[in-house]
């Protein structure tokens, strides 16, 4: 009988895995149960905040389609939450009642938003009732709700300076609502970007038309909408700033209580080893967001300095691809290809990079040194180990910011605000590990003008004025001294404009410089 | 008496109109007196004058190459007898008598001992549309093999297989090229036509001056370059990330309702899967696999629809996003867009192909593909055996079924269950193919090589018997230009004396194997035949005939016989049975790439190959061109100056390319055009400057197109001649 396994959690990790298992599905080599609590099939939670603002629409924003999985033989249960895990019996009990066996077991639950412990808001943050005029924008109907504050031109204040936060802000702010952000510390982004960097960001995101509230500690919200919803959010300073709709942008804390209740290890979120696996459980993995990659062994290096969940999609969709050939092999059975499987890669610093419209900035790693910080850029350097090395750009006036952070020349550290192509070269050299070239000052050009634009015939004689042809410009001049004074006399002589015509306009150059020349 | 002759340049699939005269008095035969033995590469006097001839595609325009082809016809090197290797591995001229009697031997003894599947044709997108049509008949019926392909599998197989599984049909571009004039949006992906094509720019001029060109490529290239000065837009994705930037575009086009949703209601299928497909690529994740940023791909999006609503948005794909193990995928990816974007088979707007060879759209329609017959008809399908039976009078049993696509047949060469004997037709496969040195391994493995040349080519050289044949200004024929337009070659020179056209060879072995059916050495017969092959078929040629082209009439396929042809296709309706085009689901594949590291001093680069403006493919012509020569020598490797300083290499160093499958040593390059990471070497040049002897012979899944533009290499400043090396190595051994 074909191997059985079953995913809780049907979000944008859990779809991206079956997809990857579906043609062993089809082939009869596996059987899969998906169980989603929400009532739709997977959708892109990423563009939420594109939804909440009339960007995009649900149908979009589409990961899944369950009635095609189903056609294709995934048993696929919405709408419904699994109760508890039965170890023993390797087997889930669903709210509904309904078991469902598991030869192998996923969890992909994902994480939830992170409540602030604000007067007037239910701390509760396992089932928290947000009162009305709040929202964490988190699935498809707090979207509806942004939706509705913003097509009303409302008051929006977003509470926090995390990139999600930014982005809904700098959306909403862009479809026409009145937008506060409110945050810890002097700038947003905390500590994933420097002060300069910061500094500038917060500046363009006023030129984008955000209000931007911070260093203000919040303490409170007040509730005094006609409907009793959401009026105020209160500041530790007495003061207050008024709105008609909070979004609470605090950050996602890991769903694990289902994996604490079957007595599986946990951290920030369901520890698993390198192949994914559940401590001392062979039976069960965990991806995304709700998965912490750290191993039993004390010893290993990797997990010494391993992070918790990064919260974003891209590591729990190489999770989800790398399970599902590991899944595979495991459901032939060969020990062999198994173990032959090479483990997940460990995961980078995360990336981030703004989405938004008009606005650019990526940061990744860690930006903490400055230039002249020689005790920080000196700190690691043991062992032949390079030092840190800085170089930066700053233009606050143009709202151009640019910090690499490199370690023998390979990026540890980015920032860059309002370059948009230098923003795409520096994340990418940051993906691959790659070097970065000698002369840093290269990747600042990338969003300069066009060098050397065609400015009309050089005035070198060798070099060439008709590519098509091969006709260099002394050539040209030749044959206008010879006598030719159109362009079609000089292609008839030289061959110069005869292929593409692109040069007619330097050949004519050519022709009246020579009897400018000759009046002259 | 003077001749002149109304033709088309003997390179590239724009085919050019050009008219041939012979120079006035001495040239009473055609020919002028024999060039002295021994001239080297000093260029004969052009036996023939050359002129751009008004015409849609080129309005009288040529490129270098187009204006030089005469000076081939009478070239010292020219092969101009039967050359057969001797076991002293020297080439002695025989009969033509001697030179069958020789092959019909090799065939019949490779058959004998290893069946008719050790017998191999190769053909290419070079030869006309009536050489390739008999080329494919010859193969299977008188030599009674399935092991035929072609060198166009290394060019217009993955956009082939794409355009196929879209629309149901590929033709490279479904509409005139002047459609292009009038363009408001195009969007060129992997093509530097301002090279491969010149007089093709005439085309772009009208978007470039609304400013709504966008190239996609890696490199700053002469195409590229047109889109500075407010031309347009430049996308430099990182190489091999074309995929990811083009789901990102779709993905702009569905989220910011850019879409033509009647369209896509009304004349495609697939489209839920699509959207859910394309959901994983927002333009800021694009940006950190491909480079290129964010609002970047908003734009272009923005643009391919605002241009469709305005003066029409085309999207064409050429070699540069093709040549991958995901060619096909690339390929539809960009047909997805275009669909999402109501462009294909719309009054102004489509998405195309640019077919690279001379009749490399021709050329992959008449049955020298290994999967295919006639008129662009699967082999595997019942009813299109039975016509080609009847067509040929012969039993459907005696056709062969699919072949080895071209990649997987060079890999057999010499090998048990492989083939021990092959023919090769207008093609230079020991420089054109990917990883050459296994290429040249093979042919030197076989038991019996012929090739059919003017030029005694790399390949050539290796063989056991080199067929002299003509070159086009020496012969009447057609050719299907990259608009699928089909164009006369006509005859303007009478050849040299011991030369013959394929189609006389085909005809003479053929008798001499005693095969089935009828061959002919008259192109118009052989035309005549095609007609009725193709009648019904997906290419059908069926109601073009030689005196209605040689009228000028414009004669697009399909014309089935009554119609009067298809300048624009798709109008009514796709080819697939619900007339609608099918939008397939794709995505990046992961690609796992390990390799040893050879040398401390080299440094990991990733190896683009490709062409220059003054050569065509492999070469074996334009090499021997003086004036093409003078201009590009050598292979020079095209690498960025903050690269080239981190490894000591200045302009002009002598540096060495390798990876596990050989070495190229050439002249460094600086130039700014090229990504840091990024290395070009054109492909043109044989021996150590070869760049496929660097490229890797993997193979897309569908389509059997080669990885010409992604290679890993390693990059470092040539310490001593290889040479050298290489002898030194030879002695302590």
């Amino acid at each position: 009988m074909s191997e059985q396994i079953v995913i809780v959690g049907f979000g944008p990790v859990a779809a991206r895995l079956v997809d990857e298992l579906l043609p062993a599905l089809r082939a009869g080599q596996v059987g899969l149960t998906v169980i989603g609590q929400e009532a739709e099939a997977a959708y892109n939670r990423v563009l939420v905040a594109d939804l909440g603002v009339g960007r995009t629409t649900p149908e979009a924003l589409a990961l899944a389609d369950a009635a095609a999985l189903v056609a294709d033989g995934v048993d696929v249960r919405l709408g419904v939450k699994v109760r508890r895990v039965d170890r023993a019996r390797q087997s889930v009990i669903l709210s509904d009642g309904t078991p469902a066996h598991y030869d192998r077991l996923v969890f992909a639950t994902g994480s939830r938003p992170v409540i602030p412990n604000l007067t007037g808001l239910n701390p509760d943050p396992a089932a928290p009732v947000l009162p009305p005029g709040v929202t964490a924008l988190r699935d498809l109907r707090d979207a509806e709700v942004l939706r509705q504050a913003v097509a009303g031109r409302k008051r929006v204040v977003v509470l926090g300076g995390g990139v999600l936060g930014l982005e809904t802000a700098l959306a909403a702010a862009e479809e026409g609502a009145t937008v506060t952000v409110v945050h810890n510390g002097p700038h947003p982004l905390g500590r994933n970007i420097d002060r300069g960097g910061g500094t500038v960001l917060s500046a363009s995101l006023r030129n984008c038309g955000v209000r931007m509230a911070g260093n203000a500690r919040s303490t409170g919200v007040e509730h005094n909408a006609p409907d009793g919803g959401f009026s105020a959010l209160l500041l530790d300073d007495g003061s207050a700033i008024d709105g008609d709709l909070l979004v609470l942008s605090c950050g996602v804390r890991p769903r694990i209580e289902l994996a604490e209740g079957c007595g599986l290890s946990t951290g920030t979120g369901i520890l698993v080893d390198h192949r994914l696996r559940a401590h001392h459980e062979p039976h069960i993995f965990a991806i995304g967001d709700c998965a912490e990659v750290r191993c039993p062994d004390p010893a290993c290096i990797e997990c010494r300095t391993a992070r918790g969940p990064s919260g974003l999609v891209g590591p729990g969709w190489r999770q989800a691809e790398w399970l599902a050939e590991y899944l595979l092999l495991l459901s032939e059975g060969a020990a062999e290809d198994v173990d032959s499987l090479p483990q997940l890669p460990q995961e980078k610093p995360g990336v981030v990079v703004l989405k938004a419209r008009g606005m650019n900035m990526a940061v990744a790693g860690d930006n903490s040194a400055d230039p002249w910080d020689e005790e920080v850029l000196t700190a690691g350097a043991v062992n032949g180990r390079p030092r840190l090395q800085i170089a930066q750009w700053a233009d606050p006036e143009h709202g151009r910011y640019v910090k690499m952070t490199t370690r023998g020349g390979v990026l540890e550290g980015l920032v860059s605000v309002g370059m948009p192509r230098t923003a795409g070269e520096l994340v990418q050299l940051f993906e691959r590990g790659a070097e970065l070239p000698t002369d840093r000052s290269l990747l600042l050009r990338l969003d300069g003008p066009d060098q050397l634009a065609s400015a009309g015939a050089s005035n070198n004689p060798e070099s060439t004025v008709c590519r098509c042809a091969g006709v260099s410009g002394g050539k040209i001049a030749e044959a206008v001294t010879g006598g030719c004074s159109t362009v079609a006399e000089v292609s008839a002589s030289t061959r110069a404009g005869t292929g593409c015509g692109g040069c007619h306009e330097d050949i004519k150059g050519l022709i009246e410089k020579h009897f400018q020349g000759a009046a002259a | 008496m003077t001749k002149s002759a109304d033709t088309h340049c003997p390179y590239c699939a724009l085919q050019c109109a050009m008219t041939l005269k012979s120079p006035a008095a001495p040239a009473a035969t055609g020919l002028t007196p024999a060039v002295q033995p021994g001239s080297g590469p000093v260029p004969a006097a052009p036996a023939l004058e050359v002129s751009g001839r008004d015409f849609p595609t080129n309005r009288g325009g040529l490129c270098r190459k187009g204006w030089t082809s005469a000076s081939l016809l009478q070239h010292p090197g020219r092969v101009t007898e039967p050359m057969f290797k001797g076991p002293d591995g020297v080439f002695r001229p025989i009969s033509w008598d001697e030179a069958l009697g020789r092959v019909t031997a090799a065939v019949k003894d490779a058959r004998a001992r290893h069946g008719a599947d050790s017998v191999g044709v190769f053909g290419g997108g070079g030869l006309t549309n009536e050489k390739a049509y008999q080329l494919g008949k010859f193969a299977r019926l008188a030599l009674g093999t399935s092991r035929i392909d072609y060198n166009g599998r290394f060019c217009m197989s993955s956009a082939a297989a794409a355009g196929m599984r879209a629309f149901g049909l590929d033709r490279g571009l479904p509409f005139p090229l002047e459609a292009l004039d009038t363009a408001s949006t195009i969007l060129m992906l992997g093509s530097n036509v301002a090279e491969t094509m010149p007089p093709f720019v005439q085309h772009l001029q009208g978007v470039r001056d609304a400013g709504g060109l966008i190239v996609v490529d890696p490199r700053r290239s002469a195409t590229a370059k047109f889109t500075s000065d407010g031309g347009g837009l430049h996308l430099q994705p990182l190489p091999g990330t074309d995929l990811t930037l083009l789901l990102g575009l779709s993905h702009v086009v569905i989220h910011e309702g850019l879409l033509d949703a009647d369209y896509v209601q009304a004349r495609t299928t697939g489209f839920d899967a699509v959207v859910r497909s394309v959901n994983a690529y927002w333009p800021e994740r694009v940006q950190s696999v491909t480079g290129v940023p964010a609002d970047l791909i908003r734009e272009t999006a923005r643009r391919l629809a605002a241009g469709a609503r305005r003066g029409g948005s085309y999207i064409l794909t050429g070699r540069g996003v093709e040549q991958h193990v995901d060619g096909t995928d690339t390929a539809t990816a960009a047909i997805n867009l275009s669909l999402l974007l109501g462009l294909p088979g719309s009054a102004r707007s489509g998405y195309g192909t640019l077919t690279g060879q001379g009749n490399g759209q021709g050329g992959r329609e008449h049955g020298q593909k290994a999967d295919q017959l006639p008129g662009y008809r699967k082999i595997t399908d019942p009813a299109a055996r039975a016509h080609m039976a009847s067509v040929w009078g012969v039993d459907e049993s005696l056709i062969p079924g699919p072949g080895l696509p071209a990649v997987q047949l060079l890999k057999s060469l010499g090998q048990p269950d492989g083939v021990r004997c092959l023919f090769v037709h207008a093609s230079n496969i020991a420089v054109a193919s990917p990883d050459a040195n296994a290429v040249i391994r093979g042919l030197r493995s076989l038991d019996f090589l012929v090739v059919c040349d003017f030029f005694m080519s790399e390949t050539a050289a290796e063989a056991d018997l080199v067929l002299p044949v003509l070159q086009w200004a020496e012969e009447e024929g057609t050719l299907t230009n990259l608009e699928g337009r089909v164009l006369r070659r006509r005859q303007a020179i009478q050849p040299p004396a011991g030369a013959r056209s394929e189609l006389w060879i085909m005809a003479r072995l053929a008798e001499a194997l005693d095969a089935p059916s009828t061959y002919s050495d008259d192109p118009e017969t052989v035309f005549e035949e095609l007609r009725l092959a193709s009648a019904g078929g997906a290419a059908d040629y069926s109601g073009i005939d030689y005196a209605m082209l040689d009228s000028g009439a414009a004669a697009y396929w399909p014309y089935p016989a009554g119609s009067t042809g298809t300048p624009r296709m798709f109008v009514d309706g796709f080819a697939h049975p619900d007339g609608k085009a099918v939008m397939t689901p794709v995505a990046p594949r992961r690609r796992r790439t390990s390799m040893a590291h050879p040398d401390p001093a080299a440094k990991p680069m990733t190896l683009i190959t490709g062409r220059l403006l003054e050569h065509y493919q492999s070469g074996a012509q334009t090499r021997r061109v003086a004036e093409l020569l003078a201009a590009q020598p050598e292979a020079r490797i095209q690498i960025h100056p903050a690269a080239a300083a981190a490894m000591g290499i200045t302009d002009g160093a002598e540096v060495s390319v390798a990876n596990e499958r050989g070495e190229v040593v050439c002249r460094a390059e600086l130039s700014t055009a090229i990504r840091p990471e990024t290395v070009f070497l054109p492909f043109h040049f044989p021996e150590l400057e070869s760049a496929n002897r660097l490229t890797e012979a993997a193979t897309d899944p569908i389509s059997g197109m080669p990885e010409f533009k992604f290679n890993k290499v390693w990059v470092r400043l040539a310490v001593a001649t290889p040479i050298t090396s290489l002898l030194q190595t030879a002695e302590a051994s």
